[in-house]
This record gives C-alpha cells, structure tokens and sequence, in this order.
C-alpha cells in the first residue's frame, strides 16, 4: 500500500512540527516538514500530500491575535489550493496555534461548506496568563470527526494564551446539533469541567476544547496530542507504573492514546 | 499622513488583560477601579489608500467574532484613560509582524520612512479614582519611562475627535557619521577622553596601549592606510576585548589572600586558571564523554553516539534592574544564541531561570528603580515570552528573595541544545575559518542598542533620541534565524559561527577574526535599523538576535537562498584574512587598522587584596534558642516562607513541553503540583535515553562562609540529578558566579577584601568539591558588582550589596528514562528511609533565619561519604526497587517529608528517633538542620531486604511508613507525638503565600 503523506507546517515562529512529524511518523505515515514559503513558491505542492497539518507555535509572534497573520499569509498565497485539497477528500488537523489559524482562515466551522468564514473565535485566558497543564477530554462518540473515532476520553498537555473558544450562543448552538464540538474539557472523572478552573483552562465557551467541520475531515484543538508521543509524557506515568508492580502488572511503553489521534487520520487515509 | 486604528474587545467580552490590571491596582497600591479596559493602537505612518485602510483593519488588525476597531477614538467608557507607548528605537515586536502582514496581504514594500507602531490605551473607570492615582499606576504599573512614554486624560480633557493624537515615535538622529581620531599625548588624556566617552579604558591598561600607537613601525603601517592617532573606534574595540565580561580580569586576577586568623599571607594567581581550567582539563583526560570545554560558546558533552549536548549559562542582571521586562527577555533570548553558536550549532532544547530579589512584600524607606514585586512580575514575563515564543521548553527554575538584592536582582538564564555528532563527516563540536571564508552577519539589523550598556541610562530623552539601551528580545526573529541556521548547518554551509552579544560585532568579528587571523570588514554593509550611526557605533552595537557567520565563498548562493526562504536576512559585511589584522574601512576608508596580536600583549593583571576572617572571628556564633513546644505551626509557618513556598504561578505560565521531550516534569505528584528535585528530557524523540537538568543557589550560607555556600550548592545539584535516577559518572556542571565587588575601597567598598577572600574560597570549593565528585565544567561565567545605591527617606543614598551568590547547574544522562522516578510518596504501607547523617548544621538554615539569627554551624559537604550513598542510591533505582526518593534541602527534614506526603497525598509517620545523627539531640534540630548529602526515599515493603543490602555500611535508616490515613505524623526522639496534621493543612500553608497569583 502506498505511503500515507502528512505535510507538517514550518517555519515563521511555529514550533510543533519536529515532534508532529514525529508522531505522524509512528502512525505509519511519511511526515515532511514543510516551510510555508515552500508551499507558496511552489517548490512544495500540496497535491503530494493527504494529510496537512496546522502545527502549534506561535506563527509571526502572535502578535495580532493567535495565528491571524498565518491565516491571512495562507489566504492570500494559497486561498484556492487550500479549498480544493479540501475538496478533494483530504484531512487536515489543527493544533493550538493551528487551530487558531484554521478558525481565521474560516476552515472551522465551515459550515454550508463556506470555508472562509470566521464566526468562531479563540481568544485570551480568562485567567490572564499562558498556562501549561495536563487537562482530561471527553470526546463526543456522535461527531462526525475522523481523528477520534473510536475514543471516549483522553488526558492531553494545553500550553497557550489564547485558547477561550468563543462565538454567539447561536453558533455554538448550532455546533453542538450538528455535532461539529469534538472534545470538550472535563473533569478527572470524566463529567464535563462546567467552566470550573484549571478543569476547563482559559473559560472556553461549553467547555469546548476541539471542534471538526461538517464532514469531520477538517479537526482543530487547543491541546497538543503530539506532546503525548511516548508514556513518560504523561504527568502521573511514574506513580502509574508503580501502581502496575504492585499489582504484577507491567507499565505499558507502547502507543500512548494521544497519538491514536494521528493513527485515525493515517488509518482513514489508507482505507479510503 | 498617518492613520490610527483603534481596537478593543466586543463590551460583553471579559477583558483579562485589564482585569489583571485592575486587580494589581489594588493589591500592590490599594487603589479600588471598578473595570479596566484595553484598547490597542495601531499607527500606520504610511503611504496607504482608503481601501488598503480598510483592508488591513478588516481582515489583519480586526477579529469580527471578538473585536470592535475604527481609525476615529473607540468611543469606550472611562473616568480616566491612560495611553502608553514605546519610546523611539525601542523595539517594537508587534510593529515589524505588522508591518510583514501589510505588506504581504497588500502587495506593497514599505519604503524606508514607512513604518508602523503599536501602543495601548487604558480605559479607567473608577468613583474618586484621582490624577495622582492614575499617574501611579502609569508610571509604576504599566510603563517603565526607560522604554516607554504616557500621557493621561481625564473624562473631561478627553477630545472624542482627535483622541490621544498621532505619536510617531520614530528615530531621527540627523547625523553624518563620523569617525574621530583621539590624542594620545599622554596618559591623563586619554583617560580623560576615555571617561568622557565612556570608553570604560581600565587605567592600567592606557600605558600599553599608547605605546602600541606610539611604536614607528605602527605608525608607518598605519599611515600607509590613512591613520595616525587610535580612531574611537578602534579604542572602542579594545575596550570591548578587555572589558571584565569578555575577558575575566577578576577571575584571571592575582588575589593576595591573607588569612587573619592563621596570619598566613599567600598569592592566588588566576582562580579561573587553577580553580576552574586545570581540574576540568584533568577530568576530561578522564571523561571521554567530555566533548569540547573552555573554548567555545558553550560547553559539549556526548549525549549518546549520535548526539552531543550543549549547555551554557549566563546572568542579565543589570538590564534587568533597569527594566525587569525587557532585561529578562533580553537575557533568555541572548542565551540562547550561545548554543546556536557552538560548534557548527545546535537545536535549542531547554531553558531555566533562577531569581534573586528583595521580598516582595517590602514596605522599608529604600527606593528601588522598581519594587521588587513590580521587578519580579516583570522577569517573569520576560523569559515566559522569551522561552514560549522560542517553542523551547523553561522546565527548571528557582527564585530566591533576599534584601541584599534590593541593590540589583539577578536574573540566570541557562539553555540546553543537542547537535548530531557529525556534520557532513566532520565533527559538530569542531569549527574553523580559512583567509578568503566570508564575514556573513544574519539576523536582526543594527540600531543604537545596548550601547555602552547602561551607562545611557542617564541621558536625557530628546523626542526622537532611541531609548536602546534596554532592549527588548525579539524571540520571534531569532526563532526563524534558529530554523533557518539548522538548515544550513545540515548542508554543510557553515564554517564557523559564533553569536552577536555583548560587545556586537567588535566581540563576534574580532573573536573570529583570531582563527584566520586577520579579517576586513566594510561597516557600511552592515544593515541598518535607522540612518546616521557613527562607524564605532555600528561596531560595538549590541542589538539583538545576530549571529556571525563564516562561509565559503562557494557556499554564498546556497546560504543566502536558504535565508530568504527562512525570511532571514543575512549580509556579507566583509572577508577573513591571515594579514593579523583587524581592517575596518567605511565607504572604502580605512577606519580602524590594528595587529590582532595586541590583545594578547602584556595587559596588566588586575590585582586585589583579600582578607579572610573565619566566621567565629567575625562575632557569629549559635544562636541561644531552646527546643520549641507548637512544632505544627512551627512546621506551617517554615512551609509558608517565601523561599520555601510553592511558586506554581510561575512554573505554569512557562511551556515545559514543548517538543513533546518531556519526561520528569517540574511538578510532580497525584495534584501535580509539587516541585521535581530535577526535570528530565527525552531529546531525541525515538531514543529512550534521557537528559536530566538540575539547579542549586544558597547564597544565605556565604553569611557564615562562602565556601561552605559553594560545596552545599554543588552537593545539593548532585542530589537532585541522582533523584530522579541520573547517573552520577555523567554529571557535568555550570558555575555562574555572582559577586559583589571585591576591588576594596576605603571609602565605597571598605569590605571589599572580605568580599575577594570569600570568591577565593568559592572558587576553591568549587575546585575540591567538582574533583572530588568528578564533575567537569562544561561552562560557566562570572558576573561582579552586583551591589546598587538606594535612595532612602531623607534624601540619603545606601549601598546594598548582594550575597556572594553562585548558581550551579548541573545535568547528566539517563540511559533508560522507563526507570526514571519522581519524589511523590506513592504507595500506603511503603517504608520511608532516610539517607545520609543529620548533624548540628544549622548555621544559615531557614530556620535560624525564621527566628532572624545566622548561627555559626554551616553544613559541610563531606564527598568520600557522600559519594557512596549516591552511587548507592543510582544502582537501587537502576533495580527498580525505589519508589520515591527526595533530596533534603533548603528547610530540612521536617519540610521535605511534608513535601514528599503532599507529593502522594498520603499520609506518614516517621519517628525521628530512628534518623541516624550525629552529635545532635533536638527535635527541632533534626527537623531543620541543613545537613547536605541527605535523601528521603521510599520502596515497596518486599524489597526491605535487597535494598538495606545495598546500603549495608552506609548512613540509612528506616524511619516510617506511608500510611493510607491522611495525617502526617512525627514521633520526637522521646517517642512523643510532635506533629500530627492533615498533610492536606500543610499543602494549604504552603500554597497560601503566592495562591491569588
């Protein structure tokens, strides 16, 4: 079977593609970094690829609100190549500042299929700072999303500024019907963080910490799943793996949870 | 004509910025706002039509979800409102990727009077809020009249037409540059001349370089080329390569160290020599995993075939006294650039901080340029922004409050790279530049900044004279150039690199001139932040974000490709020679000619006299102070103290994981919330092999003696690498000393010989304490006179001075990170061991400090006896057989078991009868001695055997459980219950201090 192509965005203050890549790489999938500059003059073409991803950083210093002026950069240098890999049945997957790029390109919510419309928006941390926490997700089973088929709830690191999701009750309500809000932030136990601080980090509107478009083939999230590459990354893995010896068992070092996000996108590909 | 956009959040939108700012006004000044909004500024000084106005505000500066924007004042209600923006030549991040966005999205290319400038305007509303507290929370809350400028408008003076105006803080120096040549007739002159222009010339070294003009055939060379007397800036050259911080003249000075007590008078030539390169050449004849030391940007050492390591630490305290911001991000962002230029340059992997300041709470009559609360807030955002913007993960830190900063904070930035062992078939770590390599500089362009570092700090500001002498680090710029010098390095395009700090191009080009020997520099293809520099000035600017390069002729087409596509500019500025000299011309005028060799020339030593006086001849003694009854509050209020308390604000505000490396984090345990003795990396994401980073600073022992202060931090570094399970043979160090000045003055430093015989002590523990436990110096750096002058309530002025302060750090590797293990208790039923002797050594602890006394008995390190108990404890964490373990530190026993309860958030009971002591029969001494070499470990009941085995002969006793019971429970040497509170009370005392930040 054929090589599944994931392109890993670089370049311009982002700062996630080593270990994206990476973690695109142990789901089966050839991983490229590629500059943004490539990708505009051409030297890359995003035909290649089935997969495009988004990565997390903070793209021109973020200066004007988080992954604004990638959006523009991309709308402008790339506005139509965008939409028909799209289209063209592709995945493309969002993460922290990249989907904070994808919500002011307009690729989420994307709803009617109109991809360059912003009506959500990530803004600042009701609590005033950029905060690095593990939060606990709880993924909604009916969304249409691609990249979490198959999961109900997961641990994953939030490390941003700017990650209150926002929009109209009206928009929100409409997410939620159509089942377009894929994680939300909740509580240890797997309820819903109802807003409750560090649970739900930056007072994100419904919790919501992830939403996909119509098709679900479009998925964008503030945690960082590709920080979530190896057991160790896991806050609590020495007192679990204590836990395990008390009880004869062994602590798993094989494929964490966090990176069946990138082996659903890989698998999706691959089948279709 | 320029244009000003106005944008603010949606009304219905919480505003956190403004908030935070409304809670600070009243916590740090008691000054009740009912709101504080936030409206930023965008001034676009630029030749744009209606339509591109339009444009650029809709789709770059507006986000239509969330904000409201106009080119008229933003109609926002306010009682007071207060405008603060940069003054001119600051840099201004968010004007340049503004000006990119514009650009790009509009087609256009600014020209080069165009520009665009960011400020914010405050809305204020408040009953009874007064123009002096608004004034207040301008100038000591939100601007910093250094970097930035305000204006205030009350509701009634408030124009709703014209608003605050059009400020364009835009430099205009209307200068032609000049070079000027200065008189050597004698020496009185040239100092004269050299105080004057700040030329900082130490006096003895103004006789050697008047002879070096005055030889004949000097001056003929010169003549040939158009010069006679020294030029400013080739003075200015030579005042940079011997300025203490690029030369170490303290460190390589001669030390007459007279001990009065043994009335023994012996000469100490060159610490840096006999203390710190002698025993590190030593142990890397037996380290062969030492790579490359004491030459190059930073130290090397081997992290696993395939990969070396890089590390190497420095201070930015004076900026950073100036303005905490600034002078913080400044700093990370600078250091940094030291990894990027070692050897062929390496990948940024981590950082670190450590703070020293005054107490945050201080409410004395000394007037700091800023409170240390104002000053602490301020570095934090520094190197939070620095770091996250960077994408390199800050997993490690301290902060450290004493009076003695007060005078000047410090600020310690430390940074990590790895680098593959080969580049192109040739070693990363080597690097070397042939006659004819070219003189590339990338990165950002030159200004005003840095120059002559602070000393500008008193000039006057003129409207559009640049305010660069605090400087803001631009992570965003550096990132790119990061990217981009990786991508060359792999293609084998850089000879030689090495990075633009302090000193600019005078110390990058003539450090690397010395390889080839010889180098010729056209300055005035040095690019250019604004018109009107003098040629000195573009040489010894310290603007930031610069790296200096050597390529192959060969290679230019290749490397400038690579740097567009990064968005990197980088600029031939001239070529490497082997004629020996240092040749600057300007527009083909020669303005500076001199023989590289003169710097190695017969420069005076710099000399000092140090007097030691052993601590219970200076009057120190133990305090009188009999056994305490309440050891529940007494525990409490030592958890509570601000040197021992939780600093989680500080730690969550900074990414510790990005690049998905991490492995031990720097909280830890069921809440994840209490500190990690170490942090633990994984920097090569599919090898299972581990970097363990740790840090230490005492500086309260150098009360008692300096050298003590020295052993205790290095053992205490140690201690947390082996902790998590680091392997003691690996460990490499970094010394960063900071001192006061030793240079003894009868009437302005009349302790200074104290101050020079405590950094001979220091540099000798270090010596004996890195031998004995084989630790070579991968790096290190020395800052001096870290004291200030305070204004006081009468108009008096008070010099403070701080600690003898050393910072060590100290990493190793980890040969299967699956092994690694955290300090929390894990496990009800789990045996609790204690490590190491407690003895009598409370001199300098937190706890005679609580009580407000020094005491005499400073902890001494004793590394034949402690090096087996590590060693000990490395092969049982190798076995699997410790399931937590946890140095004693700063606070003693009593603090660290609490910590490792809250850890696991289970319960103990330890009896203190069973600690092994020595000479030692308190409670409250065992509970807060200090003693170094000391651990808290806990294991699984079944492997009491095999585990006390391991520690046959050696200091270690069994001296509790973990319980499943939620009380934290201490027996008295008479078998008493002493303490016996929810180890969640004690979680609550020392969260409490910092909890609302």
């Amino acid at each position: 079977m054929s090589k599944v192509n994931a392109l890993v965005l670089a370049g311009y203050g982002l700062n996630c593609d080593h270990e994206t890549a990476y973690a695109f790489e142990l789901a089966g999938a050839k991983a490229t970094r590629v500059h943004i500059n490539s990708l505009i003059d051409g030297d890359v073409k995003l035909e290649d690829f089935q997969i495009m991803v988004f990565v997390g950083g903070f793209s021109w210093g973020d200066d004007h609100g988080a992954g604004v002026i990638q959006a523009v950069r991309l709308k402008t240098n790339l506005g139509e190549k965008l939409k028909e890999f799209i289209d063209n049945g592709n995945l493309v997957l969002g993460i922290c500042n990249g989907f904070q790029t994808l919500v002011n390109l307009g690729l989420l919510p994307g709803f009617n299929h109109d991809y360059s419309k912003r009506s959500v928006a990530l803004t600042f941390n009701d609590c005033g700072n950029f905060r690095d926490d593990w939060v606990t997700l709880t993924v909604n089973s009916a969304s249409p999303c691609i990249f979490t088929k198959g999961m109900d709830c997961l641990e994953l690191p939030i490390r941003h500024g700017e990650g209150k999701f926002y929009s109209d009750e009206s928009t929100i309500e409409r997410l939620v019907n159509t089942n377009q809000v894929v994680v939300q932030y909740s509580m240890p136990d797997g309820e819903l963080a109802n807003s409750a601080f560090p649970y739900n980090p930056n007072g994100s509107a419904l919790d919501i910490a992830g939403i996909c478009d119509p098709s679900g083939r479009i998925f964008g999230l503030m945690p960082h799943p590709e920080a979530y590459n190896h057991p160790t990354n896991h806050p609590n893995w020495t007192r679990q793996k204590e836990e395990l010896k008390r009880q004869g068992k062994v602590f798993d070092m094989g494929q964490t949870i966090g990176l069946q996000i990138f082996q659903n996108a890989v698998d999706f590909i691959q089948n279709s | 004509m320029p244009n000003r956009l106005e944008i603010t959040l949606k009304s219905d939108l919480f505003d956190a910025e403004g908030e935070g700012i409304r809670q600070k006004a009243t916590h740090y000044f008691g000054i009740d706002i009912s709101s504080v909004r936030t409206v930023h500024v965008i001034t676009i000084d630029a030749n744009l039509s209606d339509d591109q106005l339009k444009k650029i505000q809709t789709e770059v500066f507006t986000n239509p979800v969330t904000q409201i924007s106009s080119f008229e004042p933003l109609p926002v209600e306010f009682d007071w409102t207060i405008w603060v923006g940069y003054r001119p030549g600051v840099k201004d991040n968010p004007g340049s990727t503004a000006v990119e966005a514009v650009e790009d999205i509009l087609g256009v290319n600014f020209g080069h009077e165009e520009s665009v400038y960011t400020s914010k305007r405050f809305c204020l509303k408040g009953k009874g809020l007064t123009a002096d507290d608004t004034d207040k929370i301008a100038g000591e809350l939100l601007a910093n009249n250094i970097i930035q400028q305000w204006k205030i408008f009350s509701k009634d003076d408030w124009d709703p037409e014209t608003g605050i105006g059009f400020i364009i803080p835009k430099v205009k120096l209307n200068h032609i540059p000049t070079v000027t040549t200065i008189p050597i007739d004698s020496d009185s002159t040239l100092k004269q001349i050299s105080d004057e222009r700040n030329l900082a010339l130490n006096p003895n070294d103004i006789p050697i370089i008047r002879k070096y003009f005055l030889e004949e055939n000097v001056q003929a060379a010169r003549a040939k080329v158009g010069l006679s007397d020294p030029t400013d800036i080739e003075l200015e050259y030579i005042s940079q390569a011997r300025s203490d911080h690029c030369n170490h003249n303290t460190f390589r000075g001669l030390f007459s160290y007279h001990d009065l007590a043994a009335d023994n008078l012996e000469l100490v030539d060159n610490l840096f020599k006999t203390c710190i390169e002698t025993p590190t050449l030593t142990l890397k004849e037996r380290k062969s995993w030492v790579v490359s030391v004491l030459w190059d940007n930073a130290g090397v050492g081997r992290f696993d075939q395939d990969h070396h390591y890089v590390i190497t630490g420095e201070t930015h305290n004076s900026p950073s006294n100036m303005e905490a911001y600034g002078g913080a991000i400044t700093g990370i962002v600078g250091i940094y650039r030291d990894p990027m230029g070692t050897g062929k340059g390496s990948k940024l992997i981590m950082g670190s901080y450590g703070y020293c300041v005054g107490h945050r709470d201080y409410k004395g009559n000394l007037k700091p340029r800023l409170h240390p609360r104002r000053l602490l807030d301020g570095v934090i955002e520094g190197v939070r922004d620095g770091g996250n913007k960077s994408g390199i993960p800050t997993p490690f830190g301290q902060v450290f409050f004493h009076h003695g900063y007060m005078g000047k904070c410090l600020v310690f930035v430390t940074a990590l790279g790895i680098m593959p062992a080969m580049v192109k078939d040739e070693p990363s770590e080597q690097k070397d530049i042939s006659p004819g390599d070219l003189v590339i500089m990338c990165g950002g362009r030159v200004g005003k900044d840095g120059i002559h570092g602070v000393t500008a700090a008193s000039e006057t500001f003129s409207e559009h004279t640049p305010a660069g002498h605090v400087q803001i680090g631009d992570p965003y710029t550096q990132k790119k150039m990061h990217d981009f010098l990786l991508e060359v390095r792999d293609e084998g395009l850089i000879a030689f690199i090495t990075d633009n700090g302090g000193g600019g191009l005078s110390s990058s080009v003539g450090e690397s001139a010395m390889f080839s020997n010889g180098c010729d520099i056209q300055l005035e293809k040095v690019p250019l932040k604004y018109e009107g520099l003098d040629q000195w000035e573009i040489w010894i600017s310290e603007s930031q974000e610069r790296m200096t390069v050597a390529v192959r002729p060969e290679d230019l087409k290749r490397f400038l490709e690579l740097s567009k596509k990064h968005a990197v500019e980088s600029t031939v500025i001239g070529i490497f020679t082997d004629t020996g000299k240092l040749h600057i011309s300007y527009n083909n005028k020669t303005c500076a000619y001199i023989d590289l060799d003169l710097l190695s020339s017969g420069f005076p030593q710099w000399k000092f006299d140090a007097h030691w006086q052993p601590p219970d001849k200076r009057g120190l003694f133990e305090p009188v102070l009999r056994e305490p009854v309440d050891y529940e509050i007494l525990l409490k209020d030592i958890l509570a103290r601000p040197n021992i308390c939780s600093k989680e604000w500080i730690t969550r505000q900074y990414d510790h994981e990005v690049q998905g490396t991490s492995v031990i984090k720097p909280l830890v345990g069921t809440g994840r919330d209490v500190n990690s003795d170490a942090v633990v990396l994984r920097p090569v994401l599919d090898s299972n092999k581990g970097l363990a980073f740790s840090q230490s600073l005492l500086p309260t022992y150098s009360l008692i003696d300096a050298y003590h202060m020295t052993s205790c931090t290095i053992d205490e570094a140690v201690r947390r690498l082996i902790a998590v399970g680091a392997n003691f043979e690996y460990i490499g160090g970094v010394d960063n000393f900071c001192w006061p000045n030793i240079q003894y003055d009868s009437e302005n430093n009349p302790d200074g010989r104290f101050k020079a015989a405590q950094l001979v002590r220091s540099c000798r523990a270090l010596r004996d304490i890195c031998l004995a436990y084989e630790i070579p110096l991968l790096s290190g750096k020395d800052s001096m006179y870290v004291d200030g002058y305070l204004p006081g309530r009468y108009g008096e002025t008070h010099k403070v001075s701080a600690l003898a302060t050393l910072q060590f750090s100290a990493t190793s590797v980890i040969d299967d990170i699956t092994k690694c293990i955290t300090m929390d208790s894990k496990m009800p039923g789990d045996l609790i061991y204690v490590l190491g002797t407690t003895g009598n050594e409370l001199g300098g602890s937190e706890y005679y400090e609580h009580f407000g006394y020094t005491g005499l008995n400073v902890p001494r390190v004793k590394p034949d006896q402690f090096a087996p108990v590590y060693k000990s404890l490395g092969y049982a964490v190798g076995r699997e057989i410790v399931a937590s373990a946890h140095g004693i530190y700063r606070g003693g026993m009593g603090v660290h078991l609490a910590l490792t309860a809250m850890g696991g958030n289970l319960g103990m009971e330890v009896d203190l009868a069973n600690v092994p002591v020595d000479n030692i029969d308190r409670n409250d001494k065992i509970l807060f001695s200090e003693s170094a070499g000391r651990f808290i470990v806990s294991i699984d009941p079944q492997h009491k055997k095999l585990f006390e085995n391991i520690f046959k002969d050696l200091p270690c006793a069994c001296v509790g459980k973990i319980t499943g019971r939620p009380d934290f429970v201490v027996k008295g040497i008479d078998s008493k219950v002493i303490i016996s509170v929810s180890v969640n009370s004690l979680k609550t005392a020392w969260k409490e201090p910092f909890k609302d930040l």
